[in-house]
């Protein structure tokens, strides 16, 4: 935002808000589009029941222009 | 071996066939053998946008289940000699085109042309399968609005999933067309520019359209854009298929023309 639109407090620019709202559903949208997702979560079962009771697994990720990351929560079933 | 260059988008409406019209003229005038096939099947509008529309006897359906051969379908621009145009049918819809029906034409045509131009559809499902799995290089079209930069986003994320050049290793190259830019609003903060678009979409730029009145008129004349040499629109289609045949060309200064008033309120910002 240019010095004058701070001092009179004028919104910032509609382009401004289109580059934001964009950035944050695609950030979103690209997470639930992974493909391999459920065959990752799957496989990822198949492996952990070998030593314990999965009871649930969440995976989220991440993605943006720098980084990408995957975060796994998986639940065990307290009594095993 | 020829080419297969798709153009897509996801949203409707934001100028693939016109893209898809001007690259064919465009890369005919450059010498090469050209053939745009329109695969909007059920909505055709490629021969209406290279004023062919007269001149259809069969289409790509016809062929493909042998009611013609393909040289009885093929069109031939009187405009541009080396462009052929294969029409979309207009009664079938889209659950028409059968995979290895569609493979066995676009082979035959590789063989026989430079470039094939595919104009495919607007919507990710079958007939977007159709027109991308054996595509060389995809071009993108997105106009500066957060409907058609979230729709372009989705398609390029399919793009490879859906192509059989990616199955065995290999990238469809990708680039993006950007149309309908206002320069006048992006300079006052109103549009999103070039740069915002690309920082999202993350791929290579091939061409930049200026909104251009004369794309009506063009359209309503069935003359394509690039066949005027006077038109910013028509340059900026020029420019595309130059950079599309591997020549590095700098992008056209897309500027408005700043009034005084404009000029002061830039001092201060």
């Amino acid at each position: 935002m240019s010095l004058l639109d701070k001092i009179f407090g004028r919104k910032k620019k509609s382009a401004e808000a289109a580059k934001d709202r964009l950035k944050i559903m695609l950030a979103h949208e690209r997470v639930n589009n992974l493909p391999y997702i459920e065959d990752l979560k799957k496989d990822i079962i198949e492996v952990v029941k070998k030593y314990a009771e999965v009871n649930d697994i969440k995976i989220k990720s991440e993605k943006n222009q720098n980084i990408d990351f995957l975060e796994v929560e998986i639940l065990l079933n307290p009594r095993s | 071996m020829g080419k297969i260059v798709t153009v897509t988008s996801g949203k409707g409406g934001v100028g693939k066939s016109t893209t898809a019209a001007n690259v064919g003229i465009g890369l005919a005038q450059a010498g090469k053998r050209v053939v745009a096939v329109d695969f909007d099947i059920g909505l055709r509008n490629l021969d209406m946008i290279l004023g062919l529309e007269n001149r259809i006897v069969y289409d790509s359906i016809d062929v493909m289940e042998g009611r013609c051969n393909l040289s009885q379908a093929l069109i031939n621009d009187k405009r541009a000699k080396n462009l052929y145009f294969l029409p979309a049918s207009q009664t079938k819809d889209k659950t028409a085109l059968k995979k290895e029906k569609v493979r066995e034409l676009l082979e035959t045509l590789k063989k026989d042309f430079d470039y094939v131009i595919i104009d495919s559809p607007a919507g990710i499902e079958s007939g977007f399968e159709n027109s991308i799995f054996l595509a060389d290089q995809a071009l993108i079209v997105a106009t500066p609005d957060v409907s058609s930069v979230r729709d372009a986003d989705r398609v390029i994320g399919i793009i490879d999933a859906k192509s059989e050049k990616a199955k065995d290793g290999k990238e469809v190259e990708k680039y993006i067309v950007i149309n309908r830019l206002k320069p006048e609003m992006v300079e006052s903060g109103e549009m999103m520019g070039i740069e915002d678009i690309l920082n999202i979409l993350a791929l290579p730029l091939i061409g930049v359209i200026p909104e251009d009145q004369k794309i009506l008129t063009a359209t309503n004349l069935g003359e394509p854009i690039v066949l005027d040499k006077n038109s910013l629109a028509g340059e900026a289609f020029r420019r595309l298929t130059k950079r599309l045949l591997g020549e590095k060309v700098e992008f056209l200064e897309l500027k408005s023309h700043k009034g005084f008033m404009k000029f002061l309120k830039g001092l201060f910002s």
